[in-house]
């Protein structure tokens, strides 16, 4: 089962759908005649508290360069992921039994633990192929695709861009487009929005596979404000449409008056759920606007990269992003960065954490914690330095953490003082390794 | 606003692209776009895996 995992690296869409504008690097400069290959390379770990998710992933990103600018760029990542991960259903005070999404057995979390569903493990791979190039002297133009493939999920997409120097190449406007058709085909199937979870080998709530299609636009400009500064200003639009919905997250049916999970006996003979669950159900389009602003500053050797976006979508979600590295010179060939992030977001409207058992079903709902309130921090260092033989090198540690809040109002007789979000901390290492051929 | 084409030796460094890192950049982008529920602003608002 795949799982919505991280470093799933999706270099496919991570390189394709997170560079086109801006996250690419300037093209090194370099003699016209010597046509060069170079390769950045990444072995990263991310790991979870409590044995939730796992990561290891393998990250090649090879480019190789022609006369007059022109460059081919292809990238690969593997993914290799285990571990568990928050299945929606709240704690209580027994032992509660699911049915894996496979519908061929059952795993059973201890009492007052948070519901973990640690059937998930899979490998994912995922390319990129962009090949980029000027059009006349103050042009230039890209285009890409990029697929991925893990167990239950493909993803296809293509991009392209096109960039336009004004201002003695001191401001460049530019725009981007990427579009992508995603395929799911969840292990045992899709379930039937707000089915119930069904004894082991009862497949009656599950349909095939589903799709989604993302458009996705980018308009910004990048001015040289001094010899020593440089700005961005994006503007992103971006629109999901088909299946939303997480194929592997319910939400527990629950008394309105003691807020406990309502019990469920299994068919004679069979094994199945102990409790009531319904599977979410998520809104099948989604609008997202996103404002986002870089600069770089140079202080006598040292830089400040500096940016802040702030996104907001009709699931009303709004978010707030702050990053800040300084990268720190130790000498002429080694360097250290210390990272800072902050993040900040409101919960999606149809965000709850239980469904009410008698009451009316609400339009859409998820207790997916990824769509609730919380805030979240990275701090980390980065060291790098360079070869004798000229190439980079450098290692990365970081830790990640969540802190989410569920308001009070919305907790339900004995789900106060027990309830609380699936808060998460996580360590990323990453080594890297930079070398031109 | 701006500089004139002989000072751009230090708009040059590499550490000075807005993108140092793009295997680095991507994964950052990847690890929120599974873990939170923003993604894109830098570039594209990434999909492509089972995440959500």
């Amino acid at each position: 089962m795949a799982d919505k995992t991280p470093a799933s690296v999706s270099a496919a869409l991570a390189a394709a759908t997170c560079s086109l504008l801006g996250s690419m690097p300037a093209a090194p400069v370099q003699a016209e005649e010597e046509p060069d290959w170079d390769f950045n390379t990444a072995l990263l770990y991310y790991g979870e508290d409590n044995d939730r998710v796992q990561d290891l992933s393998l990250n090649i990103l090879a480019r190789r360069y022609y006369v007059d600018d022109r460059s081919l760029t292809l990238g690969l990542t593997v993914d290799t992921l285990t571990g568990a991960t928050p299945n929606g259903a709240i704690r209580q005070n027994v032992p509660q039994t699911f049915t894996r999404p496979s519908g061929s057995s059952a795993y059973t979390v201890p009492a007052g633990e948070l519901p973990l569903d640690d059937t998930f493990k899979d490998t994912r791979a995922a390319v990129r192929v962009g090949w980029e190039q000027p059009l006349g002297r103050l042009w230039k133009t890209s285009v890409g695709f990029s697929g991925s493939r893990e167990y239950d999920y493909t993803h296809l997409g293509l991009n392209g861009s096109l960039a336009r120097d004004f201002n003695k190449r001191n401001t460049t406007v530019s725009a981007g487009f990427a579009v992508a058709h995603d395929i799911w085909d969840p292990v045992g199937g899709a379930p039937i929005p707000f089915a119930p979870m069904l004894d082991v080998g009862d497949t009656s709530n599950k349909t095939g596979s589903e799709t989604k299609d993302i458009i996705d636009v980018v308009i910004g400009v990048t001015q040289v404000v001094s010899r020593r500064m440089l700005v961005q200003l994006n503007y992103s639009f971006s629109n999901s449409s088909g299946y939303l919905t997480d194929p592997y997250k319910m939400l527990s049916l629950v008394d309105g008056t003691t807020g406990d999970t309502i019990p469920r006996v299994a068919a004679p003979g069979a094994e199945g759920p102990s409790h009531e669950f319904r599977f979410e159900n998520r809104p099948g389009d989604r609008t997202k606007h996103s404002l986002y602003g870089q600069a770089k500053y140079y202080m006598a050797g040292k830089v400040l990269d500096a940016s802040y976006r702030y996104m907001t979508d009709d699931w009303k979600i709004d978010s707030h992003t702050v990053d800040l590295r300084l990268r720190w010179p130790l000498g002429e060939y080694s360097y250290i960065e210390p990272h800072f992030r902050f993040y900040t977001q409101s919960e999606a409207d149809f965000y709850t954490i239980s469904l009410v058992d008698g009451a009316e079903l609400p339009r859409f709902a998820s207790a997916d914690y990824r769509l609730g309130n919380f805030d979240a921090m990275t701090a980390g260092l980065k060291y790098g330095w360079k070869t004798r033989t000229g190439n980079e090198m450098s290692v990365r540690a970081e830790i990640y953490t969540q802190n989410g809040t569920i308001p009070g109002d919305r907790l339900i007789g004995n789900q106060v003082g027990r309830e609380t979000y699936p808060d998460l901390d996580a360590v990323i290492v990453q080594f890297s390794y930079h070398f031109s051929r | 606003m701006g500089v004139e084409p002989w000072e751009r030796d230090i708009l040059a460094k590499e550490e000075m692209q807005l993108t140092t890192d793009p295997i680095e950049a991507a994964i950052d982008d990847h690890i929120y776009f599974s873990k939170e529920a923003s993604s894109g602003g830098r570039g594209f608002g990434g999909g492509g895996c089972g995440c959500n």
